[in-house]
């Protein structure tokens, strides 16, 4: 495009750099199978697909310029009830008001300052209920408010409930907040990270103990349609550079499964301890 | 420092005759050598001692430090010690460039440490090796404990375990790293670092004088990052920095910090008289002119040094020298295994702890013979010495006297020997001890805006903090690289900002040792090693690294068996060939645009872009010392193409048809100049050989000329094979070009030079010992054409003559 470009491609190219594929050519959007299976008996009938020209709706509602906030409640996993947190390395009781389930989606494993979450779910027991709240941005300019959100539902004396929360999604969340400058809660927060008594408890037992792994063997959670976590990111790119919001819908979908296989995991640590 | 008399004196009197008699400094065994060496000794000066001026500790200095120092001795500072406490009291940004061991460190502790004590103020602490870096915080720390400071300092480099570094970030009052950490995993984690940068007060860079070429480019731009991390936490913090002596300490560092920088320059700590010997090995073989190697001669003044009961350090250029010269000094002086060891080698390679071991002998004196690398150059403590011997030239004169500084006591004469090997650079050197004497420190040069470099260390700038529309990065507008960025996809454009969008961590893509990241890995295959032993420009890989060459990493020669051009790796395994190789590359350059110019003599001189087009088409054999060419071997590699700057001599054509017969003699004579012009111009910007390129052809670019087997020129219109007749009017051009894409700020310094270079080979050529012509001045010429009517050496002169200032 511009001159410097030109310029700094040929100076590149003479430096033995292999030039880097433009990532701005964006792929048409992966339909779900089904869907594919549907399309397929159209497209043999020579007609144009009428449905796929619609643009999919962001998920959730707009509850402030680039920000989305879904709301779903359903019974399953249910409460834990009180329970001593030993199991976790904390010699508490908790009531199960306390909790907070939070799990994010990120824009990569990279780490350091360049790395964001373009999602943030969070789950809590509210009313009898598993409540799942999923926050969204959908410009960059809605993350400091997607953070500000997220914060106002933390209270001093909750206790956060992750998979590997502690030395990922925490110290995230930590970075973007500094980077937006804002005190971050997090840090004075009790954290039940469920990675680590899951290890404690299955390593070398399961071939790993990654979180699909914990669903399979102790859940019996069976994924449909999942997304897989390390698409969620180019789902999410693509939709900033003007693609369609379709894949982040699986991307939701992908996020709340891990929170209710977070407190499907939480249940069975609080029930073995009872 | 050490003022006892040498209690090893006693027992290095042997029945060695009068040599070996001991003596009670430098000056004498000078005087010794020059007696029995004068047909070797080519130059010899003496630089006089200087009593030493001193100033009360400053007043404003906090109590408790005061108690330290006292505790350690100190009673009073330096002249130049407290010049720099009142320069950064003052809030300025300093540079000391004072010569080795005149107690530089206490320059930026003192101020570093008070405000500590005070305000819990941190800093910053850049050290180029992590040697260097252990070596400030055991001192540090011994300054602490003495008066009990409660100051905490840590190094974070490499080997900082995980679970350290929180504690170091959180606590650490002062931070010991290098510039390696601070570009990979300090700025693109500078959150995690948020408490260090919001009470960061010095940033203290020792060593700049190491800072410049490529990797002074990529320094000054990670410190660009730095400074604007430091914004977003509202500090602005102060600049220490340390330098040996170079020519532009106070311009160097201020094109490191982008700021106005005071330097204080005039030591005021003590030297004793400093004895300097340049040192020519005997010729053994006058009809070949070959010289006695460098090795026996330094190992012969190092056991004369030793013998004489003088503490004595060696410079090696290579590991395995290092390791050969320790044999033969061990050989002698450590063959009773009930004695504890009298010699010593340092280099890298070792285990710190082994390295930490040596340095601890050494500063108690136990040992009295080191060979070393220059591992030892920097900075590192090993208390005082009273020889220093190089075994080679160094590369510079700045490199030169850091070394030779390494020795010199107090009330004691010292001396430095400079040994020459026979490579074409050291050779001029000792044959023209008035340069080397009279020569002022060369200057260090960087070019923190060479695109590509610059483009690096955006990318990386904006993963650490986004960009806003229009925002300054050092000092250009960056939204044009921002933009680059974006169509790449690494950034995403959103209103006024530019943010980081990728998954990826672009510092580790960044090597702060090259040009963008096309290089190639040497691989050592020798033994069933495979370990990788060099890294190789891509820009040079094709001259240097093709099949059969043999390729010299640290003046190891080993034969290239492999080359995957794609997967940019050699593969090598060690040589004893008896011969080395010289790519016959066929160079065709382009003027793209002049920046400047003015007359030279009876022609020009420009300096501009250049577009080079570079094909390797085979290779040489040629044998050491002798030079005679024993063979050919074919290379089929791509062509080079490449865009960067050059500084250029031309002449018309009616000055050639006086001075030269026909064109074959006028381009003989280019060739030759161009050989001469080439070594000159490596010694005075401070480049590597290899980084600075010379050529010779038309200006339009519509012919250059290459030697022929007979090291005649040959006229070529083409890369490919044809030749053909050319038009036109005839300007032979002379070129120096750098040889890195888009160029990394040789060629400007060399413009600006152009009038002493043209001089400076004048006389290279003219004072050179040889016939004909030989590789120290214009080139290897045949035995053949040394009979010749117009030897290339006269050609030579002939073309520098017509060049050279009226």
């Amino acid at each position: 495009m511009s001159a410097l470009a030109d310029k700094l491609r040929g100076l590149r190219r003479q430096a033995g750099v292999q030039a880097p594929a433009p990532a701005t050519v964006r792929r048409p959007e992966p339909m779900p199978d089904n869907l594919r299976a549907l399309l397929g008996v159209r497209r043999r009938t020579d007609r144009a697909p009428v449905r796929a020209s619609e643009p999919t709706p962001l998920p959730g509602q707009t509850i402030a310029p680039g920000l989305q906030l879904s709301e779903t409640r359903c019974a399953w996993p249910p409460s834990p009830g009180r329970f001593h947190a030993g199991f976790a390395r904390i010699d508490a009781d908790i009531e199960p008001e306390r909790l907070l389930l939070f799990d994010t989606e990120t824009t990569g494993l990279a780490g350091g300052t360049g790395t964001r979450a373009f999602m943030i779910g969070v789950a809590d027991w509210h009313k009898g209920q598993f409540r799942e709240r999923q926050l969204l941005i959908s410009t960059l300019a809605g993350e400091a408010a997607m953070l500000d959100c997220f914060v106002s539902w933390l209270r001093p004396d909750t206790v956060l409930v992750s998979y590997n929360g502690k030395s990922y999604d925490a110290p995230l969340l930590k970075t973007r907040l500094r980077l937006h400058r804002r005190e971050s809660p997090l840090d004075g927060l009790a954290h039940i990270d469920l990675l680590h008594p899951v290890r404690r408890r299955w390593r070398g037992v399961w071939e790993n103990c990654r979180l699909a792994t914990v669903e399979r063997q102790l859940l019996r959670v069976v994924r449909e349609d999942d997304l897989p976590g390390a698409e969620a990111p180019a789902a999410w790119l693509g939709f900033l550079r003007g693609g369609s919001a379709a894949a982040l819908h699986r991307v939701a979908r992908h996020n709340s499964q891990d929170l209710r296989s977070l407190g499907g995991i939480l249940a069975h640590f609080t029930q073995a301890c009872d | 420092m050490n003022a006892l008399p040498n209690p090893f004196a006693q027992r290095a009197v042997r029945g060695d005759g009068a040599l070996a008699a001991p003596v009670a400094g430098g000056d004498q065994l000078a005087r010794r050598l020059a007696r029995r060496y004068a047909d070797r000794i080519t130059g010899s000066f003496v630089q006089p001692g200087r009593e030493g001026r001193y100033a009360p500790l400053p007043g404003d200095m906090p109590a408790t430090l005061v108690q330290a120092l006292r505790s350690r001795g100190i009673e009073q500072l330096y002249d130049h010690q407290a010049q720099a406490w009142n320069a950064t009291a003052a809030g300025k940004h300093v540079v000391i460039a004072t010569p080795t061991a005149s107690g530089k460190s206490l320059c930026y502790t003192l101020p570093v440490i008070s405000a500590a004590i005070r305000q819990r103020a941190k800093a910053l602490f850049l050290f180029p090796t992590k040697a260097l870096a252990q070596d400030q915080v055991a001192e540090l720390l011994e300054l602490n404990q003495a008066g009990e400071l409660g100051v905490k300092a840590f190094t974070f480099d490499g080997d900082t375990p995980g679970d350290a570094r929180q504690a170091i970030r959180l606590h650490g009052d002062i931070v010991v790293s290098n510039p390696d950490m601070l570009h990979q995993a300090i700025l693109p984690h500078h959150t995690k670092w948020a408490q260090f940068f919001e009470n960061l007060r010095y940033v203290v860079i020792d060593e700049v004088h190491t800072y410049r070429g490529v990797f002074g480019s990529h320094v000054a731009n990670v410190l660009r990052r730095l400074q604007r991390v430091c914004a977003f936490y509202g500090v602005t913090p102060q600049f220490i920095l340390c330098s040996a002596t170079i020519g532009n300490p106070a311009e160097h560092a201020s094109a490191l910090i982008e700021q106005a920088v005071t330097a204080i320059t005039d030591s005021g700590a003590p030297v004793g008289e400093k004895h300097v010997l340049l040192w020519n090995p005997p010729v053994v073989n006058p009809d070949l002119g070959l010289r006695a190697s460098a090795r026996s001669q330094s190992n012969r003044i190092a056991r004369t040094a030793i013998r004489a009961g003088l503490k004595t350090l060696v410079f090696a250029q290579s590991r395995l020298m290092v390791e050969v010269l320790t044999k033969y000094l061990k050989d002698v002086f450590d063959n009773d295994p009930r004695k504890p060891p009298r010699i010593r080698a340092y280099r890298g390679g070792y285990l710190p702890t082994e390295r930490r071991a040596a340095e601890r002998e050494m500063r108690a004196g136990q040992v009295d013979g080191i060979v070393s690398t220059s591992a030892l150059e920097l900075g590192v403590d090993i208390g005082a010495l009273d020889v220093v011997v190089l075994n080679g030239y160094p590369g510079s004169v700045a490199a030169t006297w850091q070394r030779f500084g390494r020795a010199g006591r107090r009330q004691q004469a010292s001396l430095g020997v400079l040994v020459a090997s026979s490579d074409p650079l050291d050779q001029y050197l000792v044959r023209h001890p008035e340069f080397f004497q009279g020569a002022p420190p060369e200057h260090a040069r960087i070019a923190p805006d060479q695109p590509l470099i610059l483009l690096d260390h955006i990318r990386c700038a904006a993963f650490e903090l986004p960009f806003r529309l229009g925002e300054l990065f050092g000092m250009q507008d960056a939204t044009p690289w921002l933009q680059v960025l974006a169509e790449e996809g690494v950034l995403h454009q959103e209103g006024e900002r530019f943010e980081w969008i990728a998954d990826s961590y672009p510092a580790n893509a960044v090597s702060l040792r090259s040009v963008a990241d096309g290089n190639f890995v040497v691989v050592d295959r020798t033994n069933g090693r495979q370990t990788i032993i060099a890294e190789v420009d891509y820009s040079a890989a094709a001259l240097t690294l093709y099949e059969g060459a043999i390729h010299m990493v640290q003046s190891t020669p080993y034969q290239v068996e492999k080359l995957d051009w794609e997967g940019r790796k050699a593969y090598v395994t060690r040589t004893q060939a008896d011969y080395y190789t010289d790519a016959i590359d066929y160079t065709k350059l382009k003027v793209l645009e002049a920046f400047d110019g003015s007359p030279a003599g009876a022609g020009s001189t420009h300096h501009g872009e250049v577009h080079v087009a570079r094909r390797v088409a085979g290779y040489k054999k040629i044998r050491y010392y002798t030079h005679e060419n024993i063979g050919y071997g074919p290379v089929n590699l791509p062509d080079l193409e490449l865009h960067t700057t050059a500084v250029w001599w031309q002449l018309p054509q009616r000055a050639l048809d006086q001075a030269f017969d026909h064109r074959q003699q006028a381009l003989d004579g280019f060739l030759a100049a161009a050989h001469a012009l080439h070594i000159v111009a490596t010694v005075a910007v401070m480049a590597e050989a290899r980084d600075l390129q010379k050529a010779v052809g038309s200006g339009d670019g519509a012919w250059f000329a290459t030697p022929d087997a007979n090291g005649r020129a040959q006229l070529r219109t083409s890369l490919g094979e044809t030749d053909a007749v050319t038009q036109g009017p005839f300007v032979p051009t002379l070129y120096l070009y750098d040889a890195f894409p888009g160029g990394v700020g040789l060629s400007a310094p060399l413009y600006e030079r152009r009038e002493d270079l043209v001089r400076l080979a004048r006389e290279l050529v003219l004072r050179c010992d040889c016939r004909a012509g030989c590789p120290a001045c214009v080139g290897p010429v045949l035995a053949a054409d040394e009979h010749g009517d117009a030897p290339l050496k006269s050609l030579a002169t002939r073309v520098l003559d017509l060049i050279v200032a009226l």
